[in-house]
């Protein structure tokens, strides 16, 4: 039976704006940065130039691509326990039933729909060597003296991750909230009866019983890592001395301020291979952990 | 019990000064006058008294107007468009069953597992090759498809029951006519947390617009002031006053919108 108003096509009529910007804007340039990365082109004296696995060769001997992606990794390390377990324990924290909550939930939200721009800008000022990071951290007697956070190769990734962890918290804290809100009271009550303390039922009940939120943070804890960009262009510009030089920014820097397109493509290639490793790897290791639990 | 609540109160006040207190501190650079010092050991907050010029300054300095009006624009035209997209590929995809629905789904989920950075050059070829870059067109254009947004919808409509839409069917209504009086009515509070996610990301977005622009008179609001601190000589009032301003709007709108944000992030996780 033909239904009337729909014909065979109708479907893909619906679906026909989605379609066109997906091969648009995804498809076509995601087959030409695979072409790209065996280029050399520069945008300014065409054509390009075929040069084979040249750029991916070009990456072995390469010192500021090794700083970077040691860079990368040292932010997706130092990114766990701001934005995998601080948050957990945020959320356990506003998941409580008090006058006021919700207003507590959004005040930690607030850095989340904030541009990083506007973040950036923020932590400038906190950073600043007449500050108050360094105002509290000297009259607590942890310095010496004043530190220029951002321009110290020693603390600029650290204050950098930092930054990137408190913008995002709020937002990893609504993926756990969103988990404890399946979690029975009832369980709780229980446990209580039984003489369970607050860190016990933590440990054995909530921790538990959210490890699916906790792989679904990792996961996007990982992919985050690996693409932060815009905290290290208004903050530190890759700078000191490549101690910020993430994976994310040498390839935008390598693009579009060298416009050595071939070779940037060619890192963004190793950079996707890398995020899709990851995520194959967190799959694997919290899979098994469920099924253990 | 009194002391406990009260312990309780003073430890999630504490952590509300980590998330908020970088914003208190731009706004008291923004308002402080030019005799009183931005940074002291121990610091000194409070502006005394509180004064607008710093605000009237970045209005000025750059064309911060103009900049706004382009964050509207962009709000204006890729929020709806991107709603409207992501509500008419779900539609079928939760309704209907056709050739090559699956790879539909799976062609359009498979563009979140894209990086950014590595979209970006290739893209920008392409936006250049169609004639686009430096434009508003070429700004928008690739933002308009959102997996998230779709995979919400098509999760919304599939709980529609079958019964209603084959009723509306066999009454003789045209499918746009279901699409429309049944299927958005039905989704409606899916539709504001795309709503709301939707214009937090077109406010603060700031790469692509970095990348596909080269005429700063197109610029979002992010990008404005980011090339207002890049500006050397910028001084450090001016520039928190004008960030302070540019965070106002969407903290609005978030403050407005803020409890469909944890429905939103329930939808999303679940699925």
């Amino acid at each position: 039976m033909r239904l009337p108003g729909q014909r065979w096509y109708t479907p893909y009529l619906f679906a026909a704006p989605a379609l066109v910007l997906f091969g648009v804007f995804f498809a076509w340039p995601a087959v030409t940065a695979i072409q790209l990365s065996f280029l050399k082109y520069d945008m300014i004296s065409p054509p390009p130039v075929f040069v084979g696995g040249d750029n991916f060769v070009r990456m072995l001997g390469d010192d500021r691509f090794w700083t970077a992606l040691l860079n990368s990794f040292l932010f997706l390390v130092g990114l766990f326990p701001l934005l995998v377990v601080a948050p957990l324990l945020l959320a356990v924290l506003v998941n409580q039933k008090l006058p006021g909550i919700r207003t507590f939930r959004m005040l930690y939200y607030l850095p989340v729909v904030t541009s990083m721009v506007a973040v950036g800008i923020a932590w400038e000022y906190v950073f600043h060597q007449q500050g108050v990071l360094n105002w509290m951290l000297t009259g607590a007697g942890l310095l010496d003296r004043p530190i220029q956070y951002l321009l110290d190769p020693d603390w600029a990734l650290p204050a950098v991750i930092l930054v990137e962890g408190w913008k995002n918290m709020g937002f990893y804290m609504m993926i756990y909230l969103a988990g404890l809100q399946t979690i029975p009271e009832s369980i709780y009550e229980a446990a209580r009866v039984d003489g369970a303390g607050p860190w016990r039922r933590l440990r054995s009940i909530t921790v538990p019983l959210l490890v699916p939120y906790i792989a679904v943070a990792f996961t996007v804890e990982m992919l985050d890592a690996m693409q932060a960009f815009t905290s290290i262009y208004v903050m530190t510009r890759g700078g000191p001395q490549d101690t910020t030089l993430t994976l994310g920014y040498y390839i935008w820097s390598a693009a579009f301020e060298r416009y050595d397109m071939g070779y940037a493509s060619a890192m963004g290639l190793v950079l996707w291979v890398l995020m899709i490793g990851l995520a194959i790897l967190n799959y694997r290791i919290t899979r098994g952990r469920t099924v253990m639990a | 019990m009194i002391l406990r609540r009260a312990g309780m109160y003073l430890v999630l006040t504490a952590i509300a000064l980590v998330f908020v207190g970088p914003f208190l501190i731009l706004l008291s650079a923004g308002l402080k006058p030019a005799d009183q010092a931005v940074y002291s050991f121990p610091p000194d907050v409070i502006p005394r008294p509180p004064v607008l010029d710093w605000i009237v300054e970045a209005w000025t300095s750059i064309p911060y107007p103009t900049y706004l009006l382009n964050s509207v624009i962009y709000v204006g035209v890729m929020v709806p468009a991107y709603v409207i997209v992501s509500a008419l590929c779900a539609y079928p995809l939760a309704q209907m069953r056709f050739r090559g629905r699956n790879l539909v789904f799976f062609a359009i989920l498979s563009t979140m597992f894209l990086p950014g950075e590595l979209m970006l050059i290739p893209r920008f070829l392409v936006v250049t090759q169609l004639g686009m870059a430096d434009s508003f067109a070429g700004v928008i254009l690739p933002g308009l498809l959102s997996a998230f947004g779709v995979f919400l919808l098509r999760q919304t409509f599939a709980s529609v029951p079958r019964d209603v839409v084959d009723a509306a069917r066999t009454d003789g209504c045209h499918e746009l006519r279901i699409f429309w009086h049944v299927m958005l009515p039905a989704a409606r509070p899916t539709l504001a947390i795309l709503g709301i996610f939707g214009f937090i990301s077109v406010w603060n977005s700031f790469i692509w617009p970095l990348v596909v622009l080269k005429d700063s008179g197109k610029y979002p609001l992010a990008l404005g002031i980011s090339y207002l601190a890049g500006i050397t000589g910028t001084d450090i009032r001016t520039l928190a006053a004008g960030t302070i301003m540019s965070i106002i709007p969407v903290v609005i709108v978030f403050m407005l919108m803020q409890r469909h944000i944890l429905d939103g992030m329930r939808g999303a996780v679940k699925g």
